[in-house]
């Protein structure tokens, strides 16, 4: 192969394997240099293209699904005694419950969510093994967001959201296929928020398996062109 | 774009008068069918359709359709209240 055809084709793995992260936005994961501590700083320069490749996934994969600026990092569990470090990723479901969902306690519609988004979440975060291997990864947090099930024309629509923080040993376990869906938010701590009202920590019932993220496709949804989704 | 909004203003009516509380068969209907969503209908605002192609829908039009704000900016807890930098 001639020098001018190997740089071509080097051009153009490079242009095409970009192409998820390119057309993306970047501005959902927090820069390394917006953190307080060295550790964090290091964990995110360390694994910038591993959170800007689940950022990446999350938007072209998940259309329905909206990640917020920064809402992805190695963030710090608020009110954490020392400098537990957790790969973060906060996503906001902005599709309108089904009447079936709106009747359901809160509880109920938590551990719903939670089998729905926690277990695909946590394996998109752990895609890159290099991220889950490294040592100074404590565990895992997940926050998400939906609509409050509420008549329509009764003001400014209001967000319910669970905060799942799950131990690094915990979460490695359910994804190696050792834990059990079942009893996986029995290892987590869940935060509950009714709006900007915290509930405080909530119990969530046995979870279930739950394959809508991988089967529910939003109807036409072109994918952009060299984005491939799995 | 009238007919339409009409249409979905018909449509929420409908749901919000069929919902009420969840009884074991509607758990066990949702439960079952696991969908958690009525629809995807809003976004038909922001699919340009043409006579004689089939109507596509790009992440561009997606994010379009949720910075217009059909639903409005939500009232939710800040990521400060949860974690820390």
């Amino acid at each position: 192969m001639s020098g001018k055809r190997l740089v071509a084709v080097v051009a153009l793995v490079a242009l095409t394997a970009g192409v998820a992260i390119a057309a993306a936005p970047t501005d959902r994961v927090l820069p390394a240099h917006e953190y307080t501590t060295e550790k964090a700083r290091a964990l995110a320069s360390a694994h910038v293209h591993a959170l800007q490749e689940l950022s990446a996934g999350i938007y072209h994969c998940w259309p329905w699904v909206d990640v917020p600026r920064n809402g992805i990092g190695f963030y710090r569990p608020r009110g954490a005694q020392q400098d537990d470090r957790h790969l973060s990723t906060r996503i906001s479901i902005e599709q309108e419950p089904s009447p079936a969902f709106a009747s359901l306690r809160f509880e109920e519609r938590a551990t719903a969510m939670f089998s729905r988004y926690i277990p695909p979440l946590l394996r998109r975060m752990t895609k890159d093994p290099n991220v889950a291997a490294d040592p100074k990864l404590d565990g895992f947090t997940a926050i998400v967001d939906w609509p409050k099930p509420a008549p329509r024309g009764t003001g400014r629509p209001v967000s319910e959201t669970i905060a799942v923080f799950i131990d690094k040993a915990s979460a490695l376990e359910f994804l190696s296929g050792r834990g059990d869906i079942k009893t996986l938010p029995s290892h987590a701590r869940v935060l509950g928020f009714d709006g900007e009202t915290p509930l405080g920590q909530i119990t969530l019932g046995p979870a279930w398996d739950d394959n809508f993220v991988a089967t529910f496709k939003v109807a036409n949804y072109q994918l952009e062109p060299g984005v491939v989704c799995n | 774009m009238r007919s339409v909004r009409g249409k979905l203003l018909l449509l929420s009516a409908v749901l919000i008068a069929t919902a009420g509380c969840a009884t074991s068969e509607e758990w066990n209907t949702w439960y079952t069918h696991r969908t958690h969503f009525a629809s995807y209908e809003h976004l038909g605002f922001s699919v340009r359709n043409t006579e004689g192609s089939s109507p596509k829908v790009t992440r561009k039009d997606i994010q379009l359709a949720r910075d217009e704000g059909w639903w409005g900016k939500a009232i939710t807890v800040s990521q400060e209240q949860m974690l820390e930098r």
